[in-house]
């Protein structure tokens, strides 16, 4: 709970100072203006902070501009570009949702027949389940949607084994890293950071090998297996990263709950595990994102039955027969969530490495 | 008797372990199974660029036993290096990743301390909310963004670049089926995709610049210029140069954009070492070439990581303790 509470103070805090914004530079510019009226701020000077802000804001604006451009492309009901008869418009002419119909789909839950046999009559109670409606894409002009929750489910099915298997992996290992003393520690730590470095390319280079591998155990093709291979790329990294939280956490509370008399494991679960929620959520959500978003392996590993999310996606800049609307839409729906989640996870470790449980 | 306990006392029982190592328990299931995803396919790929290995053969083999003799690929010692080292078309490539790595590394380490100088410029107001704008980027997925620049260069109706280059009246360029322009193409989205990370980095090394230093330039008169290559750039010189190596590492590696964008073409011309691994081995059934060069890749980018370690040392940061 208390981590929960946490992050909503952090999020009230940013929305506050957003909010805040716009009162701030409406302050400081009156103070401004007052002070150039009393001779005090010479003229030049506001002249050029506005200036640079104004470049500097340009700068950002086109940093972010394919961000905006894909949005407005998903936007636009067409699919048309920028550039129409009338120019270059930077507002969609016609906006319209379609695209993500397009992307979601039907959400319909079907009627179920469920059948309960009374014991001892022979006779049956048949209940049936009303349809439900969320969403009926026929309705709103899209005949075949896309495959986006096949994808979504494929995705789903091979990020939770991969969260799992990396959980029971990492836990343990980061806790005996951080805690005890034992021959070879300090030489997997070395090894470990290391492979945090240059894990990402070798697993290309390596892919050869891997297929092949993969190829004659009969395993490529196999959802499980590429949540394991997830899961083996993750261990360095995370262990890591988790091993470092700990770390933080104060020797002394062990210390009290050993006078009290509580045996080892209890330490881990009473102790240990409570006080590092936001090192195990962290991780936890690099983990799913490992396997959410990995191309390569999936791309080469899968059948387009298994295709992962990313893996639709490039599947759909192939096909020139897509639309640009629904390519951006699809891009979008992608990833914007895992955008939101990356982001706070990555602010939270920031916070969450100088986080001390000494305060209770 | 818990379980526990007995297994320190079967630990004792092993010469070279003392009792408190039973704690390594903890730590092998996480390393022997990154051991067997990890370092098994290396040795594997180390066996198999020593062999013929096509489909044909090395997927003949009877059951998961002939993963060890490679099915039926026969030995042919170092044939498949003296090939590839031989071969104009791998040095095509390995000029052209070298290219690479000197051109987006430039243009990212350009970009990002612009950006990042004018994020953290006295001048410029509401520089918090500009910066975490500007790194938001960092959280899409790479094969997102590698997508959506594709697109963006596309020679399509829809792709951005042609249609500005129409609006200011200049002739629309086949950007990924000519070659220096696609390659041009890699470098603009490497640089799209690699700036928040430098940015973060470069930012945090500006902050800690003493201001002093500034001030006592400026009173003896220095000017911007002066200033940044006498104080700016010594200051921010060694987190910079950690991020550039990173980055330089990453560039070498680079396989997605290539792939994505048209699969290394036109004509194999852009094929970045990593992606003219993959392709032999993949695209085109010739394994034990693949391996080799993706070896000969393994061992340039650990040669160059190494000597930038040692050289740098890096790893003072992060051996800990």
């Amino acid at each position: 709970m208390s981590l929960l509470s946490t992050i909503g103070r952090k999020l009230a805090e940013d929305a506050k100072n957003i909010l805040l914004t716009p009162v701030e530079a409406a302050r400081d510019v009156r103070y401004t203006v007052r002070g150039v009226r009393k001779g005090e701020i010479p003229p030049a000077d506001p002249l050029k902070t506005a200036g640079a802000t104004a470049g500097a804001l340009l700068l950002v604006l086109l940093l972010l501009f394919p961000v905006y451009w894909i949005l407005q492309a998903a936007l636009s009901g067409t699919g048309a570009s920028l550039y129409s008869a009338s120019g270059l418009s930077l507002l969609p002419e016609e906006p319209t949702l379609q695209p993500f119909v397009w992307v979601i789909g039907d959400l319909i839950v079907p009627a179920y027949n469920v059948t309960v046999d009374i014991p001892l009559t022979g006779q049956s109670l048949v209940f049936s389940t009303p349809e439900v409606t969320f969403l009926d894409a026929s309705a709103h002009g899209v005949d075949r949607p896309s495959q986006f929750k096949h994808f979504l489910w494929n995705s789903v099915t091979v990020a939770i084994p991969t969260v799992i298997i990396a959980m029971c992996l990492i836990v343990p290992a980061a806790y005996a890293l951080s805690r005890r003393e034992f021959i070879f520690r300090r030489k997997i730590l070395f090894l470990y950071v290391l492979m945090t470095q240059v894990g990402g390319g070798l697993g290309i280079a390596l892919l050869i090998g891997l297929y092949a591998i993969y190829v004659q155990f009969g395993l490529n093709d196999s959802k499980l297996a590429l949540a394991v291979y997830y899961a083996a790329t993750a261990v360095p990294f995370n262990t890591w990263l988790l091993k470092t939280y700990m770390d933080g956490i104060p020797v002394s509370y062990e210390e009290a709950a050993v006078v009290d008399g509580a045996p080892p494991w209890r330490i881990v679960t009473e102790v240990i595990i409570p006080l590092s929620t936001a090192g195990l959520a962290t991780v936890l959500i690099f983990t799913f994102l490992t396997g959410w978003t990995e191309f390569v392996v999936a791309q080469t590993l899968l059948g387009t039955e298994n295709y992962t999310l990313p893996v639709g996606l490039y599947a759909l800049i192939d096909e020139y027969s897509i639309p640009w609307a629904r390519f951006s839409a699809f891009a979008l729906t992608f990833a914007t969530p895992i955008m939101l989640v990356y982001l706070f996870a990555q602010r939270y470790i920031e916070g969450g490495l100088s986080f001390s449980g000494m305060e209770g | 008797m818990s379980t526990v306990s007995r297994l320190t006392q079967r630990v004792e029982q092993v010469p070279f372990l003392e009792r408190e190592d039973y704690s390594l328990l903890f730590v092998l299931p996480g390393l022997f199974v990154f051991a067997a995803f990890m370092l098994f396919p290396v040795l594997y790929l180390v066996g198999l660029s020593f062999t013929d290995a096509a489909p044909a053969n090395l997927f003949a083999g009877e059951g998961s036993f002939a993963v060890l003799t490679f099915g039926e690929a026969a030995f042919v010692g170092l044939t498949n290096y003296v090939d590839v080292l031989s071969d104009p078309e791998f040095w095509n490539s390995f000029g052209v990743t070298w290219l690479y790595v000197g051109t987006s590394v430039v243009l990212k380490l350009g970009l990002s301390i612009g950006v990042a100088m004018v994020v953290t410029s006295d001048r410029v107001r509401g520089r918090r909310i500009m910066r975490s704008l500007i790194i938001l980027p960092m959280g899409l997925p790479a094969i997102f963004t590698i997508t959506v620049w594709r697109s963006m260069f596309s020679s399509a109706d829809f792709g951005l670049i042609n249609q500005l280059f129409r609006q200011f009246g200049a002739e629309p360029v086949a950007w990924l089926s000519t070659r220096w322009p696609a390659f041009f193409a890699y470098n603009v989205t490497e640089m799209w995709l690699a700036y928040p990370f430098m940015v973060i980095i470069t930012v945090s090394a500006l902050q800690d610049v003493p201001e002093e230093l500034h001030e006592a330039a400026t009173v003896d008169g220095a000017g911007f210029f002066a200033r940044f290559v006498h104080v700016t750039v010594p200051s921010i010189k060694r987190p910079v140069l950690f991020a550039a190596i990173l980055t330089a590492a990453a560039s070498f590696q680079q396989f997605l954009i290539p792939f994505v964008f048209n699969q290394g073409g036109p004509a194999r011309a852009n094929e970045l070492v990593v992606v003219y691994g993959y392709r032999e081995a993949l695209s085109f059934s010739q394994y034990g070439r693949g391996a080799a060069i993706s070896l000969i890749a393994v061992l340039f980018i650990g040669a160059f990581m190494w000597i930038n370690v040692k050289r740098g040392k890096l790893a003072d940061g992060v051996s800990d303790e």
